[in-house]
């Protein structure tokens, strides 16, 4: 019996062997890619043991604090679902969206010098204190556009054109943060798509708030001047494909100052064909289509057909933003800040300051100049233009007593249902200060329904 | 002789125990502050239960088992210690309940070296115990709750306990004394098959007959490991016996057979086998308790994230792996003490079967030496099984690690096959001092194992 005994005994070490072998394997040598596989929630957990910088908007309202449960911090966001959108989420299970993961790094003291303290807490055991951010945001505004919006499906972008710097951005339908670990699913299954930002992610056909663009290239083509005089028959024929204007109506004998303003679509379809599908294509280039937002929270990039797939009837729709074109509210904003800031396009950005735990200035956004579509003498003249819409044109309810607002109305058709309902625009037009886009999903004419909303949204940016 | 003196090995064993006690007072301190950032006399309590209760243990085995190995206590009491320490680390109610369980475990260990003056006792009754054994079995699989897909638990008042736990030692002690009896007849066997030596079924009968009894229970029960242990053991023990691999390789090709049908026939059986080999395929659901255990290891790397600092709890309070505190224990040892932590309870499981088997090996007489190498069997084999099965080197099985998971019935139960150990060391020892007293011990040597060799 000895000699099985001391065979089981071996046995049994090779066992033990084995099971230090597949130790060894698990806790030194697959170790690393253990540590950053997808489904590992530790590098969070890791995380959640920093507290997180506090985030603020410009107006000094806290968006994202930190309750402490024991070695965690736990996120909140006071403000619940209205700053959803752009502030996303910081989630033990989903991960992060929005200035959350844009800004992770900041707000987690990787960077700079907090970087440094960062490893002396480690080794300290101490919990390490992240950056703080001060947004763009005016929460006096973003509240305004979250309630003149309502619960109407559809995007609010203002932001001020001299600097980029983003005042207020709304999408409906949104989520609120601070619920997001239990919704996360059932976000994800909604049809309505609460967790895209529409302001920035969600691609429409831009209808005639398009026309900004096309009247920047007419002008600056001197293909028209403002005064160059039209006449509507109530129909134009463009390759077979027959224009009508919205609600069939018929103008008559008009300048171009009052196509733009009456939004007629035969005019602008006649004016987009003369100048053609290159132009048309070269000029939506210039003013940011087919580029992403140069932002750090990303987000679609508007689309201008490629103008060798053009024919003569795709660039009469094209000339009134119908067809295949599809916008951003964001880009509308962006466009409509070309005109407002004497041609030039500012990069938007959402972050202000980067603070540390004493309120030191770490970092201070810098406005930088993104695209330059018109020349400051044809800003003008469509700044002129727009001015129009609201005085005596499709835009009248846009208009604020004291202030000049200009801008542009649009009524885009959709396959199904009432067409979208657009605004852009800005005040005080000699001096824009805030630059505006309305998109409201389905819901009328631009006039009626996204106008009135800009109304409000540009009075509480200029605090009136 | 190095058992020979009873007194130098019974204060070895008391300097052995030291450590334990030493990490049962850091390690509560360790925790308590992690948890409290205030170090209380309160935490220190349980390095003074600790230091009482084998303190007790260790003058039980002085009076009752002089003679027995030195090292088997100590290490019990640092599986223990550690065990425990880890229990409270994970949730503080539970670890007075384990403390609890470990006085209890303790009174039986007592229990056991009193009325088990002589191992030869268990022989005489190793019907009766193993009836009892298969009795505890079909109880369970009648009266028992399913708990996480498996019939284990049955409830006695207020108190849940897995009966299996103690039928495997019954059970060990009946295979132990039916293969003494039939031990000689497997070996010398003269009708040959093929060229391989057949004993006389009916000798193998009644052993494969409670063999199959338990193997089906135990499939019914839906306890995979358990059902595993048994069959493990039985192989070893019949090895051991007869010193032929023939009845191993058998055996293993039954095995085979065996988990081919299983897992055609189970999807219980399927589901674990197909997590072992892809637990990657669905990590937030089927795979989830082994990549998180995987993921814990990996936390803990090379030397851990030490006690208190691992991510074991989620802030809803419970565990982020499930069952971490029985059957993952291994993997929150691994995650908060390291490679080196988990290496060193892999060695002191080492230890424990050397001694065990170095008391196989010394014993006298042929069922102490089988009874000595089944508990040891069955001891080293659960620890191994659900070690490899944490780390993924062999299929999950839910059981638990002898001494450190929680568990009321699991701890009694092993301190009854600690003591059981003991008693036999205990004897060998006796009778060699006694013999080399006499000066026979080269006579006493000679008589030994009268088949020795025959089969191997």
């Amino acid at each position: 019996m000895e000699r099985p005994l001391r065979r089981l005994f071996l046995f049994f070490t090779l066992l033990f062997v084995a099971l230090l072998v597949m130790l060894t394997y698990v806790q030194v040598w697959a170790a690393p890619s253990l540590k950053t596989n997808p489904s590992n929630t530790r590098a969070i957990e890791e995380e959640m043991k920093i507290d997180r910088g506090t985030i603020f908007s410009a107006d000094g309202v806290a968006l994202a604090v930190n309750t402490k449960s024991g070695p965690y911090f736990l996120r909140r966001y006071p403000e619940g679902d209205i700053t959803s959108p752009w502030l996303g989420y910081n989630s033990l299970q989903y991960g992060r969206a929005g200035v959350e993961r844009a800004y992770n790094e900041d707000l987690t003291g990787q960077t700079g010098l907090l970087g440094v303290t960062n490893y002396l807490d480690t080794i300290l055991n101490r919990a390490h204190r992240g950056a703080d951010l001060k947004l763009t945001i005016n929460m006096a505004v973003q509240r305004a556009a979250a309630s003149a919006l309502g619960d109407r499906k559809g995007a609010v972008v203002a932001l001020d054109p001299r600097t980029g710097a983003v005042l207020a951005m709304v999408s409906f339908p949104r989520y609120d943060p601070n619920q997001i670990d239990t919704v996360w699913k059932a976000l994800n299954a909604d049809p309505d798509r609460p967790l895209v930002n529409r302001a920035s992610q969600g691609l429409y056909p831009p209808g005639s708030v398009f026309k900004i663009i096309v009247a920047g290239a007419a002008l600056q083509n001197r293909a028209v001047t403002p005064q160059t005089s039209f006449d509507d028959t109530g129909t134009y024929l463009a390759g077979g494909y027959i224009v009508h204007n919205y609600g069939g109506n018929t103008y008559g004998k008009h300048t171009f100052t009052q196509a733009f303003a009456k939004s007629i679509n035969t005019t602008f379809a006649k004016v987009g064909v003369q100048l053609g599908a290159s132009t048309l294509a070269s000029f939506a280039s210039d003013f940011g289509f087919g580029k992403s937002p140069p932002w750090t929270l990303g987000g679609s990039a508007s689309f201008f057909p490629s103008p060798g797939s053009m024919d003569k009837a795709h660039v009469a729709q094209a000339a009134f933003g119908q067809g295949q074109v599809l916008s951003t509210p964001m880009e509308i904003a962006l466009a409509a800040a070309a005109v407002a800031n004497g041609g030039t396009i500012m990069k938007p950005y959402i972050v202000g300051q980067v603070l540390d735990a004493n309120q030191k200035v770490l970092e201070n956004a810098k406005p930088q100049m993104w695209l330059q579509p018109l020349t400051a003498d044809t800003a003008a003249a469509v700044r002129d233009l727009m001015v129009q819409v609201v005085k005596n044109g499709t835009g009248t309810s846009a208009a604020i007593s004291g202030v000049q607002v200009a801008g542009k109305t649009g009524t885009a058709e959709v396959a199904t249902g009432q067409p979208h309902a657009w605004f852009a625009g800005f005040a005080p037009a000699d001096n824009p200060r805030v630059v505006v886009a309305v998109l409201v999903e389905n819901a009328g004419t631009g006039g009626t329904v996204a106008a009135p909303i800009a109304r409000q949204v540009i009075a509480a940016a200029l605090g009136q | 002789m190095s058992n020979g003196n009873p007194a130098s090995t019974r204060n070895r064993e008391l300097l052995f125990l030291i450590p334990a006690v030493l990490l049962t007072t850091v390690g509560f301190a360790l925790v308590y502050t992690q948890k409290s950032s205030a170090l209380t006399w309160y935490s220190l309590l349980y390095g003074v239960i600790f230091l009482a209760l084998f303190a007790i243990a260790h003058l039980g085995r002085r009076f009752l088992v002089p003679y027995a190995d030195p090292y088997l206590l100590p290490v019990t009491a640092l599986l223990s210690t550690l065990g425990i320490l880890v229990i409270y680390r994970i949730n503080e109610r539970l670890a007075l309940e384990q403390a609890l369980w470990l006085v209890v475990g303790l009174v039986v260990f007592l229990l056991v070296l009193v009325f088990v003056r002589d191992l030869k006792m268990l022989r005489d009754y190793r019907f009766l115990i193993g009836i009892a054994g298969i009795l505890l079995l079909v109880f369970t699989a009648v009266f028992g709750r399913e708990i996480n897909g498996a019939k284990l638990w049955v409830r006695l008042g207020p108190v849940g306990f897995q009966p299996a736990e103690f039928a495997k030692i019954l059970l060990m002690i009946f295979f132990a004394a039916y293969l003494e009896d039939v031990r000689e007849v497997l070996t010398v066997s003269t009708r040959r098959i093929l060229g391989v030596p057949v004993p006389p079924l009916r000798y193998l009968a009644p052993l494969l007959g409670i063999w199959v009894l338990s193997m089906a229970l135990m499939i019914f029960m839906k306890d995979l490991g358990t059902s595993l242990l048994f069959f493990g053991a039985l192989l070893a023990l019949i090895y051991v016996a007869t010193g032929r691999f023939f009845y191993v390789a058998v055996g293993l090709v039954l095995f085979i057979a065996g988990s081919a049908l299983l897992y055609k026939i189970f999807p219980h059986v399927h589901l674990r086998v197909d997590v072992w080999l892809n637990p990657w395929k669905d990590p937030a659901n089927k795979g989830y308790q082994i990549v998180q255990s995987l993921f814990a290891l990996a936390a803990g790397g090379l030397f851990g994230r030490g006690l208190g600092q691992g991510y074991l709890v989620l802030q809803n309070g419970h565990t982020i792996i499930p069952a971490l505190e029985t059957d993952f224990i291994f993997s929150a040892i691994g995650e908060e003490l390291g490679l080196v932590g988990a290496v060193a309870i892999i060695l002191l499981y080492l230890i424990f079967i050397f001694r065990g088997f170095r008391a196989a090996l010394r014993a006298r007489d042929d069922f102490s030496r089988l009874l000595a190498t089944g508990l040891t069997t069955i001891f080293g084999l659960q620890a191994f099984l659900i070690m490899g099965g944490v780390m993924k080197l062999i299929p999950l099985t839910g059981i638990t690690l002898p001494f450190v998971s929680y568990g009321g019935s699991s701890i009694v139960a092993n301190f009854a096959l600690l003591a059981l150990l003991l008693r036999t060391s205990d004897s060998v020892a006796r009778q060699e001092a006694s013999a080399e007293a006499r000066g026979e011990e080269g006579r006493a040597r000679a008589t030994l194992m009268p088949v020795e060799g025959v089969g191997a």
